[in-house]
């Protein structure tokens, strides 16, 4: 939300500097630079979980009878030997070389765990948003031309009901009533590879739209109602720009630039509800893994797959508001 | 996470441009005027007010006059909603309607702790850094704040939970660990706005000490913004709690719970509906209820009412 600058600020002018500071002064980069500090924070956030607890994990994980010997190997796997700095230091190493430390439960490495799981998310995640979007961008464009009050009342309150209804009820009314009572859907399981993939994803895509839709089209309400208040869209009808030119390039392309950057943030909300409906429908994604380890108490995957959701969000981010940037260069980055 | 973004409902002002003439839809059908009587009465707080407490009390009085323990086997089991059993029995013979209004206090107070710890700790912290005049502080604590935020919030509460170990006490810790950053965020912000007006320079120039400063004139408005988050906090907490629990990772069998209910009555979701829908329903009331109160102390605090 803090990215929204609705007055006429143009790009820094870059004229009689050189073109090398001209470029290092742009705000993608530095927008970018500023997303590599967040990734890092991120990455110490992830590392000091297993620090945070209270006593020692590894003793709580092997029970009181373990011996000395055990404890200490098991140290040593999880990378809580040495000083914290010298634990952070190799923790970093590993992660930029993809290492991310081996599972104590099943040994298998846990960046190959996360690589079997990731694809299964992030078409989750794309399947989603392109229903998502599918679903807001007319609903946004028809409350806003809409002339009728009840319209935008009702709208209000049925998109707080949505999003104050847990995303499990939605999906177990879902299964009970497109799995269990049409039969046109899996109830759980899935099988990679699209588009076979997409019949298992299209229920649980669906279920996380009752979540995403509510948000997203809000926004878009939000800033298609601001944007028809801009000077420009009437200059574009005085003008007699053709219609279907006015619509496109005045007034919804400019609409779409703070709702683009701010899905990045709105996917990060929506990955909460991802995990529970990877869950729910026996989705193998990250979610699943994460969970499943906190069951196992498997640290090494817990905070490998902790750190994927957190780069997720960020690396989300940064595209979202580039893309914002690319369609209305008013956006402001920084 | 709902968004600040409530804008007034398109009343065709701007529209009028796009669209030529046409006389605005005065025509008011039935449904026109149902809508408009809820949204008034949603508007002015008083319908989500009155959910609020209708759970409330149903939360007191029902396992206080029920016939029915919500832990024992009461009856038999998977029977069907009838007189005896209003929400009908679960797998174990235990009455649905005893246990699920059992499981408002938990949830509701749950939720409470859920929003009070970060509430309090972020509003403190985001207030100091807001005032605070060291740089070296407010970039590492800002670093902070941003890496958490960063997060997706179960993702981390996950994280948190499994190095705590699962429990309703880990859920509670971990939700105060992850949620103050949002707050914080915010404080900080609305503090470094006060800070700047001109009645807390004249507080200083007068040589108030700080600690006075900071409860009488800074406190009071940073905290009005973080309590009116908080509210619309309160929902989106409210559910995480129970998704916790729905994984298997809060609140744990045979104590009532909505979303530990919801997550036994999944295996029995063809066979006995009423298990997972009835502290479905609850859930989604509360939330209901308290996304219309806090919609209309954010329209009351703006001033369009």
């Amino acid at each position: 939300m803090k990215k929204q600058e609705g007055g006429a600020q143009s790009a820094p002018p870059s004229g009689s500097r050189s073109a090398l500071t001209g470029w290092l002064r742009s705000p993608v980069l530095q927008r970018c630079v500023q997303a590599v500090f967040v990734a890092l924070s991120v990455m110490i956030v992830a590392f000091s979980l297993m620090r945070l607890a209270p006593g020692d994990p590894v003793r709580t994980l092997l029970g009181d009878a373990a011996t000395e010997e055990l404890v200490a190997q098991y140290n040593e796997k999880l990378g809580l030997t040495g000083s914290t700095p010298e634990q952070f230091w190799s923790y970093l190493r590993g992660a930029l070389h993809g290492d991310l430390g081996t599972s104590v439960i099943t040994g298998q490495e846990v960046v190959d765990v996360i690589a079997r799981a990731l694809p299964v998310t992030l078409w989750l995640i794309a399947v989603t948003l392109t229903m998502a979007i599918a679903v807001s961008l007319p609903l946004a464009l028809y409350i806003a031309v809409s002339r009728r009050p009840w319209v935008g009342h009702l709208y209000r309150i049925l998109t707080s009901i949505s999003l104050a209804t847990p995303v499990f009820f939605w999906g177990l009314m879902a299964i009970l009533f497109f799995s269990m009572y049409l039969g046109v859907a899996p109830v759980a399981g899935y099988e990679p590879g699209f588009p076979g993939n997409l019949e298992y994803l299209w229920l649980p895509a669906l279920v996380n739209c009752f979540v995403l839709v509510p948000v997203l089209s809000r926004v878009l309400h939000s800033s298609l109602v601001s944007t028809q208040d801009e000077e420009f869209v009437e200059t574009g009808i005085v003008r007699g720009v053709p219609r279907r030119k006015w619509f496109w390039r005045y007034l919804l392309r400019p609409s779409l630039a703070p709702t683009v950057a701010l899905v990045g943030y709105m996917i990060g909300q929506m990955m909460s509800s991802a995990v529970i409906v990877e869950i729910m429908f026996g989705l193998p994604g990250i979610g699943t893994q994460l969970v499943n380890a906190v069951y196992q108490r498997d640290y090494a995957v817990v905070q490998g797959t902790v750190l994927v959701f957190g780069l997720i969000v960020v690396v989300v981010g940064l595209v979202g508001d580039l893309l914002g940037r690319w369609l209305d260069r008013r956006v402001d980055l920084v | 996470m709902t968004d600040d973004v409530s804008v007034a409902p398109s009343d065709g002002s701007a529209v009028a441009v796009a669209a030529a003439g046409g006389g605005r839809g005065e025509r008011r059908s039935g449904l026109s005027r149902g809508v408009a009587t809820w949204w008034r009465a949603l508007r002015g707080m008083r319908l989500g007010g009155a959910m609020i407490l209708a759970i409330l009390v149903a939360s007191f009085v029902v396992p206080a006059v029920s016939p029915y323990d919500p832990l024992a086997a009461t009856g038999p089991t998977l029977a069907a909603p009838s007189a005896d059993h209003l929400f009908g029995t679960d797998n174990l013979g235990r009455d649905v309607f005893t246990r699920t209004f059992t499981a408002a206090r938990l949830d509701i107070g749950v939720a409470l702790l859920g929003v009070a710890f970060p509430l309090f700790i972020g509003t403190v912290v985001g207030a100091l850094l807001g005032l605070s005049r060291s740089r070296a502080l407010a970039a590492v604590v800002g670093t902070i704040i941003d890496a958490i935020n960063a997060f997706p919030m179960l993702a981390l509460i996950i994280g948190l939970v499994a190095v705590l170990g699962i429990g309703l006490k880990s859920v509670i810790i971990a939700l105060a660990f992850t949620n103050w950053a949002r707050y914080a965020r915010i404080a900080r912000t609305r503090a470094m706005v006060v800070g700047k007006q001109d009645y807390v320079l004249a507080a200083k120039t007068l040589g108030y000490p700080r600690r006075r400063i900071l409860l009488r004139h800074v406190m009071p408005n940073v905290s009005a913004e973080t309590i009116a988050y908080g509210l619309s906090d309160f929902v989106l907490v409210i559910l995480t709690v129970a998704g916790l629990s729905f994984l298997g990772l809060g609140v744990r069998p045979p104590t009532p719970e909505w979303g530990s209910m919801m997550s036994e009555g999944r295996l029995f979701l063809q066979t006995a509906w009423w298990m997972t829908v009835f502290p479905g329903l609850a859930l989604s009331w509360t939330g209901v209820a308290v996304a219309f109160v806090a919609e209309g102390f954010r329209r009351r605090q703006r001033g369009d009412l």
